[in-house]
């Protein structure tokens, strides 16, 4: 079965053909350039960008595909969570191109295209597994029973992972999208010149939050340059990553050992990330489970993803009318 | 030529098929929650009712704004993915212009308003009526009653959605001018929408489908903070 995904929900406006397991185009048109000019994303402008782009985005998946229209056999969309005016540009084009080629539609939890991602890159990874999947947007920890079927274990209680890296990087004055950058710089940073809180590491239960691990950088850099000391930024921005890595990695590895899993998957942006993949790996292996990870180009938001979880959803029967409700603080789980 | 036409700017998104001078369908849809999500079903509605499938459609046509802006890209969208797909012709067709089609008989020198939603704005457009269509006479107003009634002059037909509300938020700046105002409440109608397309593409002057943008007149409110306090675009 063709199915032609779209993904609108946040700042990327993404198209992508899948014929079964296999991702025959998949085509982002990122917003870089508006969000690094508004230091972030600005939701009625990435709504506009998306409208001007969509048209071209889908022609663009089809042709480098070769294909054409008529080929589609079914169309998914990611219609829960993210910013509703972002979700209503991609939904309002799944239902006209469901309408006038006859097709079904289904509508994806964005979350869920995060999940697939794992699985559309990792055909071996088994069922149950625990994912953890991380961005600018979410911070979730999943026990995934089988395919389509999840336990949400832990999310975020503030920011997201990605999300202070962002706001750390826009505050130190590193550029945007901070996760990256970050990175990049900690490569040259000593991760140990700094000990940065790890939010509820410790702590029972597998919930996250990072806006205190922000406020501790943040007084950190105030009070030297209070002292007239400047911090290096490659060890700050070390000390950053490897608060954030622990704390991802060790609430994960317990999340695993609690469910008695032997595999683990980690998606979205921040599953980019060059250290927390350095850990989970070592630290995987340490343990005898064996770690999943994404292909680079599904890490961040792609249309892939969500082609693969609406073929998923599509198989099990299911269909979203033409009525398909937008939903931009859905819960994971449920029906299309 | 069989249009299809909608316009979702407004409170109500309206749905119309023409054929030529002909009104097949003229539907109209109150502004519900889930209004913009019922987009496509009620553009199937209008075919229904109007007797006829998207493959009788020979082209689109759809309300560009300004209105509601999360209104205008839904409706936009649709259009432009409908032509893309079928491979027929679209044409946008301003949402003023539908309000001042619908006064046309009513009147030679109309201004079309409606609300901009925040802090008492509106938009609005003079239309002349030449050859025995609507050409408009000047650019685009985005701005307060006040504003508008300084640019008004002669004899003017107001059209708008509830024009006697505008006539008495207007009639108050107009004191000495000279200006007789008539107000004529006109609904947004799929039909006018459809057919006004209908005749644009007639002449072969449809617009690129991939590249059809609403139009919105304003710019975000973050645009407008970033060009004015760090005083570029």
């Amino acid at each position: 079965m063709l199915v032609l995904g779209i993904e609108t929900s946040c700042d990327e406006t993404a198209a992508a053909l899948l014929e079964g397991n296999q991702v025959l185009s998949s085509v982002i048109a990122a917003q870089l350039d508006l969000v690094q000019k508004y230091g972030g994303v600005v939701p009625e402008i990435a709504a506009r960008r998306h409208t001007e782009l969509i048209g071209y985005v889908v022609r663009e998946a089809l042709a480098s595909a070769g294909r054409g229209f008529g080929d589609i056999e079914a169309v998914a969309v990611t219609s829960r969570q993210g910013l509703i005016g972002c979700l209503l540009v991609g939904v309002a084009a799944a239902k006209a191109l469901s309408y006038a080629l006859n097709i079904p539609l289904v509508g994806v939890h964005h979350i869920e295209g995060h999940i697939f991602a794992g699985q559309l890159s990792n055909p071996a990874l088994p069922f149950p597994h625990v994912c953890l999947t991380v961005s600018g947007g979410h911070t979730m920890l999943l026990h995934v029973l089988e395919c389509c079927r999840y336990e949400v274990m832990g999310t975020t209680l503030d920011d997201a992972a990605g999300e202070a890296f962002d706001k750390l990087a826009k505050f130190l004055g590193l550029g945007f999208p901070g996760g990256p950058v970050i990175d990049r710089l900690s490569l040259a940073g000593n991760p140990r010149a700094f000990r940065f809180p790890r939010p509820l590491l410790r702590a029972a239960g597998y919930d996250f939050s990072f806006s205190g691990l922000k406020t501790a950088v943040i007084n950190t850099f105030r009070e030297a340059l209070a002292r007239g000391e400047t911090l290096p930024r490659e060890d700050i921005a070390a000390g950053i990553q490897e608060a954030v890595v622990d704390v991802l990695v060790g609430k994960t590895l317990r999340a695993a050992a609690e469910k008695g899993v032997s595999a683990v998957s980690v998606t979205g942006g921040v599953s980019a990330n060059r250290r927390l993949r350095e850990v989970f790996r070592k630290e995987g292996q340490r343990r005898g489970l064996s770690v999943f990870f994404p292909a680079p180009s599904l890490c961040t938001d792609n249309a892939a993803m969500v082609a693969a979880a609406g073929y998923a959803r599509l198989a099990r029967g299911e269909r979203s009318g033409l009525e398909l409700d937008v939903l931009p603080n859905a819960p994971l789980g449920g029906a299309a | 030529m069989m249009v299809l036409g909608m316009d979702t700017s407004g409170c109500a998104g309206v749905f119309g098929v023409t054929d030529g001078a002909r009104v097949l369908a003229d539907c109209s849809f109150e502004a519900r929650r889930d209004a913009l999500q019922r987009v496509v079903a009620d553009i199937d509605f209008t075919l229904r009712r109007a007797g006829q499938t998207l493959d009788d459609i020979d082209g689109f046509g759809v309300g560009l704004g300004p209105g509601s802006w999360t209104g205008i890209r839904v409706g936009v969208t649709v259009a432009k993915m409908l032509a893309l797909v079928t491979g027929k012709p679209v044409a946008g067709v301003g949402t003023l212009e539908v309000l001042a089609a619908g006064a046309a008989d009513r009147g030679s020198n109309i201004c079309a308003v409606v609300d901009a939603g925040t802090r008492d704005m509106v938009y609005a457009a003079c239309y002349d009526i030449r050859g025995g269509g609507l050409c408009r006479s000047g650019d685009y107003y985005v701005g307060g009653v006040e504003g508008l009634a300084a640019r008004l002059g002669g004899t003017v037909t107001l059209a708008a959605e509830n024009a006697d509300r505008l006539f008495e938020r207007l009639a108050p700046h107009l004191g000495g001018s000279g200006v007789q105002l008539k107000g004529v409440s006109v609904g947004l109608s799929g039909a006018v929408v459809a057919r006004l397309a209908g005749e644009r593409l007639e002449r072969g002057e449809g617009d690129d489908a991939l590249a059809l943008t609403p139009l919105y007149l304003k710019e975000s409110t973050a645009k407008v903070f970033r060009n004015k306090y760090l005083g570029r675009s």
